[in-house]
């Protein structure tokens, strides 16, 4: 890809080169002269003596970036499954964030994709609203996000590292801020990261399965009474509407909240993140990101201190 | 001049500039004129969007707008400089140059001409409105759905940028089909098609492409809007529809679009480059024919802006070849260009320096484009700030540079006052390096990776210096845009009067008095070449002597019949693309609720096809006796088809009436909304002929029509036949099935 | 695998049609100027290659794409280097005594219908299997794809200046033509249904299928090969034409007015 782009941009600067300078010295020699110049109507041999080049040149990028498509294989076959696919991601573009399901696990996540590094992983990029594109600069091509048209691209990266991912086409009023990170890591860290996600996912689950008896809810809320407050807000005041927090995929109106404590970003990258930070985002999450489909619950402080000490517990 | 008869003085009676004069002007100078100045002013409105962009992008993380209000600039400033600005600008250019060029009196149709005006800033009012009802549209200009379908923009702003479209565009193609008729049918004697100016074929060719291109346009803001009203679901995947149908249909608009603007920068270039370097454009035919290679291709590139959604390699391989091939053409212009610098006596005037930017940074714009044909490049590229500097440097350094060239150029025809050639050179300078620091460094920003159209920007390492760079020299264009501003209003009332042709031009408009009279020329002169006027002024070194050109066999065809074709060839398009859709959305796959097998009864509607075939025939029966001059027999087979039309149209309301009545409505499923609205759609042109019909018989009856003057029916004809032929499509695609 | 000698049908009676052709034209034009011969003989050398070569044994129930590039051959490029082939002053002593200008306009009308009716006819999907699986039917095709291409091309360069169309109305015949071709190609290329059942399961006798299913030509992928044939190289041809047309309305009329200027100077 790289190569191509340098040999583009070489090719046009040199096409630029050699037309100003003809312009250039065209304008130059026609500046001295004064009377009537010699009336030439043009010849149809010098024309296509004069196309002949650019034709040679426009066949010669043809056949580069024809090559570069076929070689680069940039998109896994689809059906049957790819058998180079040695992880299976889906990508799931919301307005304003993302959904990511980890194939073969019951982890979901938002916002974050975890890749162990120098495997090749393929993601099915697909939305739930409007059409996205997912991007990520350093590691692949850019895929659209099209509803009902799901596509596949490879992830691979060859360096263990953070990567910037966005939404790059425009969804609506907070396309600016639909940002996710890709964090490669060696494939033991991959592997532990996964297996504590994976039990944190059946922790949650079981804890919820518990809630729903109210007796048992008392008791077992009684090493921190903000914790247990901070259930029955969530539970109760509508957050559980739009968040999953267990290993279900729905609700998703907005990100599942499951180990939100581990991310290091916040509103799709509006804010990054902190216990204060996430305080601050559920006071009034409009001020940060205007427009954005969680609305100001107008809670007290109190209340809170009480959410953020129940989110942060889902570990 | 050394011909008498054309002193600027021969008019004694002093033109009327009232405001009514105005309003109900159907000359084509006073059109063409009001057209430059709604361009000029939306110029401003959507420069003044722009700005407001550009301070918003100033410094990093800013809230100096709203998410909302951001997304609205964006979108109206896109929206209003296509369809406001550079739509007008040009049709009012070629409206007021055009018919000048080939020596005739106005245009072929100028109350027509009136209308198509009247439509735009009927449209643009409409869609400024949406500002007054709390949301202006903030879908982007491309309005991509499902993004712009009802559930994910619920308010009214895409309502009024559909409707505001969709009136701009009807105004768009009757202007376009009149200048086509004009071209075709209004030469002065001797100007054969090919001895026009290049300006006057190129515009030409403008003109066809805007007759083929706006109906993908229409027909897409059409299938949205009942999905937003009707409930339909063309577009919302939820319920079967496809999201990637309007990008089909919109680029298929959209891609020509960008050659709608680049063609008439092209015809600028053609005529003022000559002039000022004292030479014949080099190879005209080359310009001439690449222009309408152009046109023809410019339909095969559309796929080029929707690398990124996964049309698979044959596609993306195929289309990166055409977009490769369509750079030919252009390049071959400007081999012309600098082949006719190449040896000329160049006069730097301010509109000659405008021209020569335009050259380069057109080149700059184009071979950036080439680059986003290597699919892989595009893959990173697209949608960064590198496309917003691409076609910024195509329609903007090129094509705003190109205009003005133009204005400069034209304007002591247009006024009869020369403008200031000082402040034109300040203007020049200002916006070279304004426009080359607005987005010669977007390049740069694309290629860190700086996507387009987010309110905000995190301060990475050196995004804030390019923007602040970017946005200080967008601040440099409005100064320039003030200063020739200042130019005209300056050079209007006292500046230097031009004369009859103060640049030593080539061209017919520059042998009548600055500004022109009523009905033009007093006397065309003789035109024997390219250069008529060039032959006048140097009769030792006329072009004929030397080049020949085809002589002028001295037919023209009649204009009804010349405006009815495009008309109709427009219209077919817009059907063609309602049947793609059909065929999209019927094919393959077995929906659910009812189909075409299922609810249609194939035999009624035979029988009623046959009613309406028929019709055609006795329309032409009732043709052959007006050329008889058998009156009585006319207009009894005239109403014999009339008659005819309304049972197929009663026909159409027996099945609708059923089909409604048995709960198949428009929102069912997308059977029912593909079929009722190509149906619907065909139902609304068989009225529309039935009407022009009726009045074609009243006509006759009050002795308007008759043999010797029947071309106008001759014109309703072509429709006719044309709506039956439309029906034998349909026919057979939705009731016969063929294709599924 | 072009090499593969099964593919090859080095029997096939086309030789005898070649040859018939060849024959005829010899004795009926007598001395053909050279290009004109060598138009002819490019012409017969496609039509052979058509059905000799793999592509006429693919195109046979196996290869749809390949079975697009034989139709596009028969439709298009023979028939064009046969209307070449005619010499013109025969024709335009055997024909000079028919001219009316509805002639034109009805040759022109049987052309475009025919050059674009034949392809958009023989893919209807069960029209398309059935011609393919029947050799007469198949035969039948075929011929009409040659008379159809002739009959398009003759009002372009056809060798009658008589029924040849103006420039300009030849580029809007040649631009509506290849409107026609694109829409089919787009058709075929984006639809999900076969066009053309019979290739969906071919019976693979010579494991060329599987061969070339392996290289990644699946029947989707090649259905979609077929609708880019069909839509790309024919307006490719077009679009050259068009230029060619251009040519000639610039230069031809220069060449006339020339005459009438030594004319008038005498």
């Amino acid at each position: 890809m790289y190569d191509l782009f340098i040999t583009v941009v070489l090719i046009s600067l040199g096409i630029f080169i050699v037309v100003t300078g003809l312009i250039v010295i065209a304008l130059w020699r026609g500046k001295k002269e004064k009377a009537i110049p010699e009336q030439d109507f043009g010849s149809s041999k010098s024309e296509i003596f004069w196309m002949t080049g650019p034709i040679l040149i426009l066949i010669w990028i043809f056949v580069i970036s024809a090559k570069l498509i076929l070689t680069m294989n940039a998109v896994p076959k689809v059906h049957p499954a790819d058998a180079n696919a040695e992880i299976e991601l889906t990508v799931i573009g919301h307005q304003w964030w993302w959904e990511i399901q980890y194939g073969g696990t019951s982890i979901i996540s938002a916002n974050e994709i975890h890749i162990p590094v120098g495997k090749k992983v393929r993601v099915k990029v697909d939305s739930a609203d409007v059409i996205h594109s997912f991007w990520v600069p350093q590691l692949a091509r850019k895929m659209d996000a099209i509803p009902g048209h799901p596509n596949y691209i490879w992830l691979e990266a060859n360096k263990e590292g953070v990567y910037q991912g966005r939404c790059a086409e425009y969804c609506g009023t907070q396309h600016t801020w639909m940002k996710f990170k890709v964090y490669v890591k060696s494939v033991a860290d991959y592997e532990k990261w996964k297996s504590n996600a994976e039990a944190s996912f059946t922790r949650t689950s079981q804890s919820l399965g518990k809630s729903s008896d109210s007796d048992k809810n008392k008791t077992s809320g009684k090493d921190d009474p903000n914790l247990e407050k901070g259930k029955q807000i969530f539970l109760n005041e509508g957050c559980v509407n739009c968040h999953a927090i267990d290993g279900k995929t729905t609700p998703n109106i907005g990100p599942n909240l499951s180990r939100i404590s581990q991310r290091k970003i916040l509103g799709a990258g509006v804010l990054s993140y902190s216990t204060e930070n996430l305080g601050k985002w559920l006071k009034d999450p409009q001020k940060f990101k205007p427009g954005c489909k969680m609305p100001d619950f107008k809670f007290t402080d109190e209340q809170v201190d009480q959410l953020v000490t129940f989110l942060e517990s889902l570990k | 001049m050394t011909d008498p008869l054309l002193k600027p003085d021969s008019h004694e009676t002093k033109p009327d500039w009232g405001l009514m004069s105005w309003i109900c002007s159907v000359d084509h100078k006073r059109i063409g004129i009001m057209y430059m100045l709604l361009a000029v002013f939306f110029l401003l409105v959507g420069g003044f969007e722009a700005l407001l962009i550009r301070v918003q992008l100033a410094t990093p993380m800013n809230d100096f707008v709203s998410p909302q209000m951001y997304n609205q600039l964006f979108t109206l400033h896109g929206t209003t400089m296509i369809f406001l600005v550079g739509m007008p600008v040009f049709t009012g250019f070629s409206n007021f140059i055009v018919p000048l060029m080939i020596g005739a009196k106005d245009v072929a149709f100028p109350r027509l001409n009136a209308m198509s005006f009247w439509m735009l800033p009927f449209g643009g009012a409409l869609l400024y409105f949406s500002f007054f009802t709390g949301s202006a549209p903030d879908a982007g200009w491309f309005s991509y759905a499902p993004l712009s379908t009802r559930p994910f923009s619920s308010l009214p702003g895409v309502d009024y940028w559909i409707i505001g479209l969709a009136v701009m565009g009807i105004g768009s193609i009757s202007g376009a089909i009149n200048i086509v008729a004009t071209v075709m049918c209004c030469r002065a004697p001797g100007m054969s098609m090919q001895r026009v100016p290049l300006f006057v074929w190129i515009m030409f060719m403008q003109a066809i492409l805007i007759v083929i291109t706006i109906p993908p346009l229409n027909s897409a803001i059409a299938m949205l809007l009942i999905d937003r009203w009707l409930g339909a679901a063309f577009f919302e995947p939820a319920r079967g529809g496809s999201a990637l149908l309007w990008q089909h249909f919109f680029w298929m608009f959209g891609h020509p679009e960008v050659y709608v603007f680049a063609l008439p920068s092209f015809a600028i270039v053609s005529e003022v480059i000559p002039v000022f370097s004292r030479k014949p454009i080099y190879g005209y035919a080359f310009v001439a024919g690449s222009s309408t290679v152009i046109v023809l291709l410019s339909y095969t590139v559309w796929a080029h802006h929707m690398f990124a959604v996964g049309l698979g390699m044959g596609p993306n391989i195929f289309f990166a070849a055409a977009t490769l091939l369509i750079a030919l053409p252009t390049g071959v212009k400007i081999f012309n260009w600098t082949a006719t610098l190449w040896g000329g006596s160049i006069r730097f005037t301010t509109a000659m320096m405008f021209a020569i930017a335009f050259l380069v940074q057109f080149v700059i714009g184009g071979l950036t484009g080439i680059m986003f044909a290597a699919v892989p490049v595009d893959w990173q590229l697209t949608d960064t700030y590198f496309v917003v500097a691409h076609f910024h440097y195509v329609l903007v350094g090129g094509i705003v540079f190109s205009l003005f060239a133009a204005t400069y150029y034209w304007f002591p025809k247009i006024t009869g006052r020369m403008l200031d050639e000082r402040l034109g050179k300040l203007q020049f300078w200002l916006w070279v390096i304004g426009f080359n620091g607005t987005f010669g460094i977007q390049h740069f920003l694309g290629l860190m990776g700086m996507p387009r159209r987010v309110y905000q920007f995190a301060d990475n390492p050196g995004w804030a210096v390019c923007n602040a760079i970017s946005s200080a020299g967008a601040v440099l264009m409005a100064v320039g845009t003030l200063v020739l501003i200042w130019n005209i209003w300056r050079s209007l009332r006292n500046g230097k009067t031009s004369g009859v042709n103060p640049w030593q031009a080539f061209t017919l408009e520059w042998a009548t008095s600055s500004p022109p009279p009523l009905e033009n020329f007093d006397r065309i002169p003789e035109i024997r070449s390219r250069r008529p006027v060039w032959d006048l002024d140097h009769p030792e070194l006329a072009d004929w002597k030397t080049e020949k050109t085809p002589e002028d066999k001295g037919s023209r065809p009649s204009p009804a019949k010349t405006a009815a074709w495009a008309f109709v060839i427009s219209e077919a398009i817009f059907f063609i693309l309602l049947l793609v859709s059909y065929v999209v959305f019927n094919s393959g796959k077995t929906a659910e609720g009812p189909t075409a097998n299922t609810v249609l009864d194939v035999n009624r509607t035979g029988f009623f096809t046959l009613v309406l075939l028929s019709s055609s025939l006795t329309f032409w029966i009732a043709e052959r006796y007006l050329r008889r001059t058998n009156m009585r027999a006319f207009q009894l087979w005239l109403s014999f088809t009339i008659l005819l039309g309304c049972i197929f149209i009663g026909g159409q309301v027996w099945e609708y009436y059923g089909l409604i009545s048995s709960g198949v409505t428009i929102n069912r499923n997308l059977f029912a909304s593909t079929f009722f609205t190509v149906t619907g759609f065909h139902g609304l042109h068989v009225t529309g002929g039935i009407v022009a019909l009726s009045i074609m018989l009243l006509m006759a009856r009050s002795g308007y029509l008759t043999s010797k003057r029947s071309v106008v029916y001759n014109a309703v004809g072509i429709y006719w036949h044309f709506v039956d032929l439309v029906w034998i499509a349909v026919f057979s695609i939705i009731y016969l099935g063929y294709l599924q | 695998m072009i090499l593969m000698p099964e593919l090859w049908n080095g029997s096939s009676p086309i030789w005898f049609a070649v040859g018939l052709v060849i024959i005829a034209y010899l004795a009926i034009f007598r001395r053909p100027k050279p290009a004109q011969f060598f138009a002819l003989t490019l012409g017969l050398g496609f039509m052979t290659l058509a059905y000799v070569s793999p592509i006429g044994y693919l195109a046979d129930g196996y290869v749809f794409s390949a079975h697009m590039v034989q139709h596009l051959l028969m439709l298009l490029i023979v028939p064009l280097c046969l209307v070449l082939s005619l010499p013109k002053d025969q024709l335009k002593s055997w024909f000079h005594s028919t001219g009316r200008l509805s002639t034109l306009k009805i040759i022109s009308l049987i052309g475009w219908t025919g050059g674009v009716g034949a392809m958009w006819f023989w893919h209807v999907p069960s029209l398309c299997s059935i011609s393919t699986e029947s050799p007469l039917l198949g035969i039948v095709r075929d011929a009409s794809f040659l008379l159809a291409g002739i009959a398009f091309w003759w009002p372009i360069y056809g060798p009658l200046k008589r029924t040849r169309l103006e420039p300009p109305v030849g580029i809007i015949y040649l631009f509506s033509a290849c409107l026609g071709c694109t829409l089919l190609g787009i058709y075929i290329t984006f639809t999900t249904t076969t066009v053309c059942p019979v290739f969906a399961n071919p019976a693979d006798s010579f494991g060329v299928m599987s061969r070339l299913s392996a290289a990644g030509l699946t029947p989707a992928v090649d259905q979609n090969l077929g609708g880019l044939l069909m839509w790309v190289p024919p307006c490719l041809l077009y679009v050259s034409a068009i230029i060619s047309l251009l040519g000639r309305w610039y230069t031809n009329a220069e060449h006339d007015h020339s005459v009438s200027g030594v004319a008038g100077a005498t």
